[in-house]
C-alpha cells in the first residue's frame, strides 16, 4: 500500500502554530514581495478569496471582513514541515518527500487491518507534537492515494485518514473526483478529456486502455489510467524527476530599466542552477519570461518568453546566468513597467559525464567551473545562502551607493512573522 | 519498488572519530572504554520534533524557582498531568502556569501562578483555551557565553 500525507493549507497552518488566536479566523499568506495570495485558510476559502488574488485587491473585494495577512516566511515553513517529515520518517518503513507539503509513504511493512488506525494515529501525533493538521490517503497506487487524501481533507468522518482498499470504495472515490483534480492530469489534458465527456475520474477510468493509448499517445496519461484502475504504474523514480525548474518572482514595485531586470534575472538563474546541482542534474534549455502588471490596465502591456539552448548541458551558475541574461536582452523592450520575470530551465538530465560540444569551451575549463560551483555551494550552505554570489546578482544598495545588496534584502515582506524555531531572538515570550 | 533503493535510518548522529586518522605509536589504553560523549541534545530533548523554546517574562512563577529572563524547553509530546508546569495560550498571549486539574470533573480547570500576587485563572469548557505544551527543562545562564 501507498500513503500520502498532505499538510492542510500548509503555510497558513505553519503561521497558526505560534498564533493560536488565528484558529477559525480567515488567514492568507502572500507570495514573495507580497504580490498575491498563495495560501488560504478554510475560512478564507469559504469567503471566496481566490488563489492568486493580488494583495491590493483583497481589501477592495472584501471590505467588511477581517483577514489576517502574512508575507511568506519560508524559513519558518521549511523548519516546521521538516519536523513533520521527521515524524513521518519515524513512523513509516520508507517515505519520499514530494514537495514542501506532500510526502509519499511506502507502507508494505504494516498490516492491512492496522493501517486505518495507524493513519489516524499519525495525524494525531503530528497535530499534537508540531501543531499542524495533515490529511492521509491510503491506497494501492499513488494516484488513488492522492484522491483518498483529498477525501480525508474534505470529509470529517474519515478522521483525517481515508483508505481505498476495496473496489467499491475505489469507484465511489473516482466518481466523486473531478477529472481536473486527478494527480498527473494537467490542465490541457483535463480540458481535452472534458470535451470527450469525461467529467470525473471514474468516467476516465472506464475508458478502454487501448483507446486511451491511441488517443493520447502519452505514457504518463496511460500510467494515470492504470493507477486509477488500481494497477501500480507510476515508477518511484518518476517522482524525483522534475521536467523543468522555474524560479520567478513579482518585483517589489515595478522595474523598467534593463539593468534592474538583469539583476533580478541573474538571481533567478542562479537559484535554478543551484536547484539543478542539488538534484545532480544539468539542463540544456534556459528560458526567460518577462511581463508587465496585468492588473494595471492603465499601463501599456507587454509580455514575452524566449529560450536558448546551451551548447553543453550545464548546472553551472555562470553558464546559466549568462544564458538567461542573453535571452533577457532579446525580449526586453524599453518603455514598459515590468512587474514579473522568471527563469525556467528545461531538458533536464542526469549530471553524468557530459558529451562536450565541439564548439564549446574545453574540458579543463568545464571541470574548473564545476569545482567553483561546488565550493560556492558549500560556503553558502555553511554560512547562509547568498554568502557568495555573482557580481551580476548584486542589487544597488538602498542608499544608492554601490552594488552590494543581496536578493533576500531586495524582497518586500511587510507582514512577515517571527522565526521562533530558528532564531533565539524570536522564541515565544511567556507571561 | 523500481530502481530506487530506499534506506531508512537516522543519519544525523555524528560518526565516532576516534578511529579516524593515522595510527602511530602505541595504541591508546582507553580504546576499549570508549563511550559516547554526553550530549544535551541527545539526552535532554526526547522529542526534537515536538520541542520548542520560550523566554520567561515577569515573576508569576517565582516561587517555583522560575524567574524573569529564564529560558524554558517546552515539549508538546509530553501529556501534561495535574501539577505540570504548562504553556497555555490564554487571553491572546502565551502564559506559563501550573496546571490544576482538581476540578476537571466539575467542568473547569485552573491555571495557578507560583506567586501570591497573581490571580488564579479559571478556565471553563468552551473557553478559547489550549494547552500549548509542557515545560520540561529550565535554562538559566550565569556566565554569559
Amino acid at each position: 500500500m501507498y500513503g500520502i500525507a498532505d499538510l492542510d493549507n500548509c503555510y497558513v497552518s505553519c503561521e497558526r502554530v505560534f498564533r493560536p488566536d488565528l484558529k477559525g479566523v480567515p488567514v492568507v499568506v502572500l507570495s514573495n514581495n507580497d504580490g498575491c495570495v498563495v495560501a488560504r485558510s478554510n475560512e478564507a476559502k469559504a469567503m471566496g478569496v481566490k488563489e492568486g488574488t493580488p494583495y491590493f485587491q483583497l481589501e477592495q473585494q472584501f471590505p467588511n471582513n477581517k483577514i489576517a495577512v502574512f508575507s511568506s516566511n519560508y524559513e519558518l515553513y521549511g523548519e516546521l514541515t521538516g519536523r513533520v517529515v521527521s515524524i513521518i520518517r519515524s513512523e513509516t518503513p520508507a517515505y519520499f518527500r514530494y514537495s514542501i507539503d506532500e510526502c509519499f509513504m511506502y507502507l508494505d511493512g504494516i498490516e492491512l487491518d492496522q493501517l486505518q488506525q495507524w493513519g489516524e494515529r499519525l495525524h494525531k501525533r503530528v497535530k499534537r507534537e508540531v501543531g499542524m493538521p495533515i490529511s492521509i490517503g491510503l491506497a494501492p497506487t499513488k494516484t488513488l492515494a492522492k484522491i483518498a487524501s483529498k477525501l480525508a481533507k474534505k470529509f470529517e468522518a474519515y478522521r483525517h485518514c481515508c483508505m481505498i482498499d476495496t473496489d467499491y470504495k475505489r469507484e465511489k472515490a473516482l466518481e466523486w473526483c473531478p477529472i481536473e483534480d486527478v494527480w498527473g492530469i494537467g490542465r490541457r489534458y483535463a480540458a481535452r478529456l472534458q470535451a470527450l465527456g469525461c467529467k470525473t475520474a471514474l468516467d476516465f477510468a472506464k475508458l478502454h486502455e487501448s483507446w486511451v493509448q491511441v488517443t493520447f499517445n502519452n505514457i504518463n496519461i496511460v500510467r494515470t489510467w492504470r493507477e486509477l484502475n488500481g494497477i501500480d504504474a507510476v515508477p518511484n523514480e518518476q517522482l524525483a524527476k522534475k521536467k523543468s525548474i522555474c524560479t520567478s518572482r513579482s518585483f517589489n514595485g515595478m522595474v523598467s530599466d534593463i539593468n534592474g531586470l538583469k539583476t533580478h534575472v541573474a538571481n533567478y538563474a542562479a537559484r535554478c542552477a543551484e536547484k539543478l546541482r542539488q538534484q545532480n542534474t544539468v539542463a540544456t534549455i534556459v528560458g526567460v519570461f518577462l511581463n508587465t502588471n496585468r492588473f494595471r490596465e492603465d499601463l501599456a502591456q507587454y509580455w514575452n518568453y524566449q529560450e536558448t539552448r546551451l551548447l553543453t548541458p550545464s548546472a553551472s551558475t555562470i553558464a546559466i546566468t549568462k544564458a538567461a541574461s542573453d535571452v533577457l536582452e532579446q525580449i526586453y523592450r524599453p518603455g514598459y513597467m515590468y512587474k514579473k520575470a522568471g527563469v525556467i530551465v528545461m531538458g533536464i538530465g542526469p549530471d553524468s559525464p557530459i558529451q562536450q560540444d565541439l564548439f564549446d569551451t574545453n574540458a579543463e575549463q568545464f571541470q574548473k567551473m564545476k569545482r567553483l560551483d561546488e565550493v560556492v555551494d558549500r560556503i553558502n550552505r555553511l554560512h547562509g545562502s547568498e554568502t557568495v554570489v555573482l557580481g551580476s546578482q548584486q542589487y544597488t544598495k538602498k542608499d544608492g551607493k554601490g552594488k552590494a545588496d543581496v536578493f533576500a534584502n531586495a524582497i518586500k515582506h511587510d507582514f512577515r512573522s517571527k522565526n521562533p524555531t530558528t532564531r533565539w531572538s524570536d522564541i515565544i515570550k511567556l507571561k | 519498488m523500481g530502481n530506487i533503493k530506499i534506506s531508512k535510518g537516522d543519519f544525523s548522529t555524528k560518526l565516532e572519530l576516534l578511529h579516524a586518522g593515522v595510527k602511530a605509536g602505541f595504541p591508546s589504553p582507553a580504546e576499549d572504554y570508549i563511550h559516547e560523549t554526553l550530549d544535551f541534545n541527545r539526552d535532554y530533548i526526547r522529542h526534537p520534533e515536538a520541542s520548542f523554546y520560550g523566554d520567561v517574562e515577569g515573576d508569576s512563577m517565582k516561587d517555583a524557582g522560575i524567574f524573569n529572563g529564564d529560558r524554558v524547553i517546552i515539549d508538546r509530546a509530553v501529556e501534561p498531568r495535574n501539577g505540570s508546569i504548562i504553556v497555555a495560550f490564554w487571553n491572546g498571549e502565551f502564559t506559563m502556569k501550573y496546571l490544576d486539574l482538581t476540578h476537571k470533573a466539575e467542568g473547569y480547570i485552573e491555571l495557578r501562578p507560583a506567586n501570591p500576587d497573581y490571580p488564579v485563572f479559571k478556565v471553563e469548557a468552551g473557553d478559547n483555551f489550549e494547552v500549548w505544551g509542557t515545560v520540561i527543562h529550565l535554562i538559566r545562564t550565569f556566565e554569559s557565553i
